[in-house]
């Protein structure tokens, strides 16, 4: 679950970088590199973040192993 | 006033200060509150972010200039300074009938229900055809050209309406039977392999 989500931030950084500087230019290159290449880096960490969240391990049992032993 | 880019570029900051914060620390995520950042920092920042980078392109692709960024578009930029009042996009830009920084969308778009958008995806196909693919040549429309674009701005107008020549065949023209561009009516638009053969006008600095 941590894996995942220091992955899926990775992504979205450079995903969000990719989009910022596209908009530094005006062409069809920039627009294409921000849908394209900013576009799928952006998607890929939003749907891993999402992914982590539904997925089985829960984040406070990966912290705490003996949480079922203390209740 | 903060301009679109100013406000993507603050949003995507701060999404990529939160975001780092996440990745640095995952474990508060632990908490409630740390679950909510991570979720501000990896889905909704990020998502506003990028509709507002999304939107400010698409705004951006509308303008003349990006049209002409491509290479193959350099002679249809000349023709529009073109001295020669029967040249149509000549006319229309140099006299500001149509916005001179949308020139080509302004005629170009598709003025029906979801036109704007079957307008952008072909322009999505003319950037795979350009690095991709062969482009045309001579290059020429995917459809013929529709009247209703010129309709669009010429329609209810006084010089267009009071014109004999368009009042003997308004429903024709409006049904699209004759086409606005038919030979011996308004058939010269950007005639690039006329280019060297005509003169230009240079607009004041």
């Amino acid at each position: 679950m941590l894996r995942k989500l220091r992955i899926s931030g990775i992504l979205v950084i450079l995903g969000l970088l990719v989009e910022a500087l596209s908009l530094c230019w005006n062409n069809a290159l920039s627009f294409m590199s921000f849908v394209v290449v900013g576009g799928l880096l952006f998607a890929s960490g939003v749907l891993l973040f999402l992914y982590s969240l539904v997925s089985s391990n829960d984040p406070a049992r990966q912290l705490e192993p003996n949480i079922d032993a203390r209740h | 006033m903060i301009g679109p880019q100013t406000l993507v570029f603050l949003l995507i900051g701060i999404s990529i200060l939160l975001i780092l914060v996440v990745v640095i620390w995952p474990s508060i995520t632990a908490s409630r509150q740390g679950k909510t950042i991570a979720f501000l920092a990896l889905f909704i920042i990020p998502v506003v972010a990028a509709t507002v980078g999304a939107s400010e392109h698409i705004q951006r692709s509308e303008q003349t200039q990006f049209c002409l960024s491509c290479h193959i578009m350099e002679p249809y930029g000349r023709s529009l300074y073109v001295d020669d009042s029967s040249f149509i996009p000549a006319a229309h830009f140099q006299n500001h009938r149509i916005p001179a920084d949308k020139a080509c969308y302004t005629c170009h778009t598709d003025y029906a229900m979801f036109g704007t958008i079957r307008a952008k995806i072909e322009g999505l196909h003319h950037v795979y055809v350009y690095w991709f693919g062969t482009p045309m040549h001579p290059i020429r429309l995917y459809h013929p050209y529709n009247n209703r674009e010129c309709l669009h701005c010429h329609s209810g107008a006084r010089s267009f309406e009071n014109s004999p020549t368009h009042t003997a065949m308004m429903g024709d023209l409006k049904s699209n039977k004759i086409s606005c561009t038919s030979s011996g009516c308004h058939d010269t638009y950007h005639a690039v392999d006329k280019l060297d053969q005509v003169k230009f006008w240079k607009p004041a600095e």
